[in-house]
């Protein structure tokens, strides 16, 4: 039990670096980086080998973090196989939360490798840190890995619970993605010509991947809760009994289903769609969160 | 989740009939409403509003649970609204009805022209319309018209475009398709709405749900599928720590007297039996009988215990010592007398006021007559009857309750429908998702010295993927000519 706990707490030291490399990366790349004419060294030239170092060392201690966030996982497992027979590590609050922030942090590391946009660290990161430091500021007692409650020791749990988790992840992608929209979008209204501006990608880009995350998350979510679903007609006698999580995730799912049709019609990108990106994760949060402790029902194991 | 593309190549042949207010202008009207994307976003929002209702004021409560949380006159707007019970109102019923129309008729509208475009494409187009694509571009070439755009109909097909092409005299067409699957996926999401309604709707026609509270060793009849049920065993396991492990019932069907089938149930194992599914649901504390009853018999003159017995239910002990033969014969958790019947029964399933009925033959001495007495024995008022010409008295010290396990019996025959529907839904969902439709078209026009290349592209979304993969396209067309 240590053990994981014990990397499950450098996992969170680990982000915590990463997210200030990647703040650091955004401020200190220069303008001039990307404006000065080939040839002509201009003005901040000389900060970008050192902005591109910060970024470099900041992707390679996320994916540090991140391994460290397998380990602590794979440990996690193993200490509950031998406690109670059955692995699978999100079994309560706060192992959940740490799944999750280890599905944002290797959606991001993904995002990194494909689009080469180092500055989305920043926020995404920065979600995945906070989700961990959330579950390692829960107590002590719900750290631990407490056999699973009959009705939770099915095989179902494996695949309903990581799904819908990873498609929570996809949503925390879009919600960072949608908060760094706005930050960008306010800082240019304003004309800003910051260092940290000139970092962000454009914001078509911004846009564009936030869809994406959300087009991840939102069949994820479907089959998360078709699962969910499954699993009720196995334990609970019936597919549906609109207990608040699943009603909960039905909203969730609901709202960004709003969301992908609004788009259709392209009225909705840029600020609404980012807007809407932050409120559909506040939900989500909700869905996860608020719902556990503020509402009973069926879910209320943990 | 369709976009503005087949609209746009079939606006001319929409928009003919004349003006008027017949039958064929109403239903279009209707179909525009119906299919708008517009009522699609107004459903899922509103259904998401009205399902939170029912997640923040609880559901189903007894009226003073509502009267003491919000007060008398919010109670009865709770009743007047359906609010006690959200998703069983006739209008939120409505709203899905209204999901399930808006989706059909989204389909009937939109799906013929995805279902033509893959039966036939249009590659005839005129040169402005290639010109006024998103993403188009105008490439000089060298080479010869029909060596071009076999070029460029070659690297279309490697990257998994199908590719028809029309070559004329002037000029050279081409036509790519794409992912047009992304669309299909589109409307298959659209068709599960009423899918998995319609499932639901049977459920809640041809189905019922039960529950059943049951003894072991008794039979049960399940008139519904006409078979009998035997509750064989329930028992709880538990984890070394001492919190359970699982809740198990061992059943066996019985058929006209013949067993079918055993098997042991447990919280997420159920058993099926022709498509009635028992579930472990809970367990609890008989309140019609004993495992075993502990009494300490005490010597009326003395009064000093002198025995004491554990009886088990329904078996006569024999405590020669004593002169007694016991057996508990009945046994009540809560104690009622109906007057009128003369009959004990148990007011509730608490055990609040526990009684056995004590069936005793006593042999007071060698020659006395013996003495018969059925008395009820309280667990909490030990001193309550006396047993006339009885050497003893006889104290409830204890007694462990059978356990009763609770079954819950389910059919729903509309299940699978819905697990269809889901099916569909998933499916569906995750092929618009990942797979976008993209249609490209390109046009070789000799010119002096080589051709020209109008390239132009669209995709309904996944804006800068086809971006990068048009820029990579228009790439490879100019270093053609080298």
């Amino acid at each position: 039990m240590l053990r994981s706990l014990f990397l499950f707490d450098m996992t969170f030291w680990l982000y915590l670096a990463a997210l200030g490399l990647y703040v650091g990366y955004v401020l200190a790349k220069r303008p001039g980086m990307q404006l000065a004419p080939a040839g002509h060294p201009g003005f901040g030239e000389e900060d970008s080998p050192w902005a591109a170092q910060i970024g470099q060392v900041a992707t390679i201690v996320t994916i540090f973090g991140w391994v460290v966030n397998t380990l602590a996982l794979g440990t996690r497992a193993f200490e509950r196989m031998q406690l109670s027979g059955t692995f699978a590590p999100w079994s309560n609050q706060f192992e959940a939360m740490a799944y999750v922030s280890w599905a944002i942090i290797l959606g991001y590391v993904l995002l990194e490798f494909r689009y080469r946009i180092k500055a989305i660290g920043a926020f995404v990161v920065g979600i995945g840190f906070i989700a961990m430091g959330a579950a390692s500021l829960l107590p002590y007692r719900y750290q631990t890995a407490e056999p699973l409650v009959p009705a939770l020791n099915s095989y179902w749990i494996y695949i309903h619970v990581s799904v819908t988790l990873t498609s929570y992840a996809a949503f925390a992608m879009a919600g960072g993605l949608g908060l760094m929209y706005l930050v960008k979008e306010r800082a240019e209204r304003r004309g800003s010509r910051s260092n940290f501006v000139a970092a962000l990608p454009d914001l078509e880009t911004i846009d564009e991947l936030g869809y994406k995350a959300i087009m991840v998350g939102f069949p994820l979510l479907a089959f998360g809760i078709i699962l969910g679903a499954m699993w009720a007609n196995y334990a609970w006698g019936g597919y549906w009994s609109w207990d608040p999580k699943e009603t909960w995730s039905l909203i969730v799912w609901l709202i960004y289903g709003a969301y992908i049709h609004a788009r259709m019609t392209h009225g909705w990108e840029g600020h609404r769609a980012a807007v809407y990106a932050v409120f559909g994760f506040l939900m989500v949060i909700f869905c996860f969160w608020g719902v556990n402790f503020l509402l009973s029902g069926l879910h209320a194991y943990a | 989740m369709n976009g503005e593309q087949p609209a746009v190549v079939e606006q001319g042949a929409a928009r003919k009939s004349s003006p008027g207010l017949g039958w064929n202008e109403l239903s279009a009207e209707l179909v525009e409403l119906f299919a708008s994307i517009k009522l699609a976003m107004f459903l899922f929002l509103v259904l998401a509003m009205m399902a939170t209702i029912g997640t923040v004021i609880q559901q189903n409560e007894r009226p003073e649970v509502y009267i003491k949380e919000y007060g008398e006159e919010a109670y009865r707007w709770f009743l007047r609204l359906g609010f006690t019970d959200v998703y069983h109102t006739w209008w939120f019923t409505g709203l899905l009805g209204l999901l399930c129309i808006n989706s059909l008729t989204c389909f009937h509208k939109r799906f013929p022209a995805v279902w033509r475009s893959m039966q036939q494409d249009k590659v005839n187009v005129a040169l402005p319309f290639i010109k006024g694509m998103k993403h188009q571009a105008e490439i000089p070439v060298a080479g010869s018209k029909e060596g071009v755009a076999e070029g460029i109909v070659q690297m279309l097909a490697e990257k998994g475009y199908r590719v028809l092409a029309k070559n004329d005299a002037k000029e050279a067409t081409l036509y790519g398709t794409k992912g047009v699957m992304g669309r299909v996926g589109a409307h298959m999401a659209h068709l599960s709405a009423t899918v998995i309604v319609l499932g639901g709707l049977i459920g809640s026609y041809w189905g019922f749900q039960e529950f059943g509270v049951c003894l072991e060793g008794q039979t049960y009849h399940i008139p519904k599928g006409n078979f009998d049920l035997k509750v064989d065993k329930f028992w709880i396991d538990y984890h070394p720590n001492g919190s359970v492990k699982s809740y198990n019932s061992t059943l066996t069907v019985l058929e006209g007297g013949k067993e079918q089938l055993t098997k042991t149930i447990s919280v997420n194992d159920p058993l099926v039996y022709k498509g009635i599914w028992f579930y472990q649901s809970s367990y609890g504390d008989a309140w019609d009988r004993v495992e075993v009853a502990r009494l300490n018999i005490k010597d009326k003159d003395a009064d000093k215990v002198v025995g004491t017995v554990d009886l088990e239910w329904n078996k006569e002990k024999s405590l020669d010592n004593l002169g007694l033969k016991l057996a508990v014969t009945d046994f009540v958790a809560d104690f009622g007398f109906n007057s009128s019947e003369k009959k004990v029964f148990s007011k509730t399933v608490e055990h609040a006021n526990p009684a056995i009925k004590l069936t005793i033959t006593e042999q007071p001495g060698p020659k006395a007559a013996t003495v018969q007495a059925t008395p009820w024995i309280f667990y909490n008022y030990p001193d309550l009857f006396d047993i006339k010409d009885s050497k003893y008295r006889f104290e409830l010290v204890g007694y462990q309750p059978k356990k009763f396990t609770g079954l819950q019996i389910t059919k729903d025959p509309g299940v699978n429908i819905v697990w269809i529907g889901s099916t569909m839904i998933v499916v569906g969902i995750t092929l618009s998702s990942f797979i976008y439709h993209r249609r490209l078209w390109a046009k070789v026009i000799p010119r002096e010295g080589g051709v020209t290349v109008h390239i132009g592209g669209s995709t309904h979304k996944s804006q800068i993927d086809f971006q990068k993969e048009f820029r990579k396209l228009t790439e490879r067309i100019k270093t053609m000519s080298t």
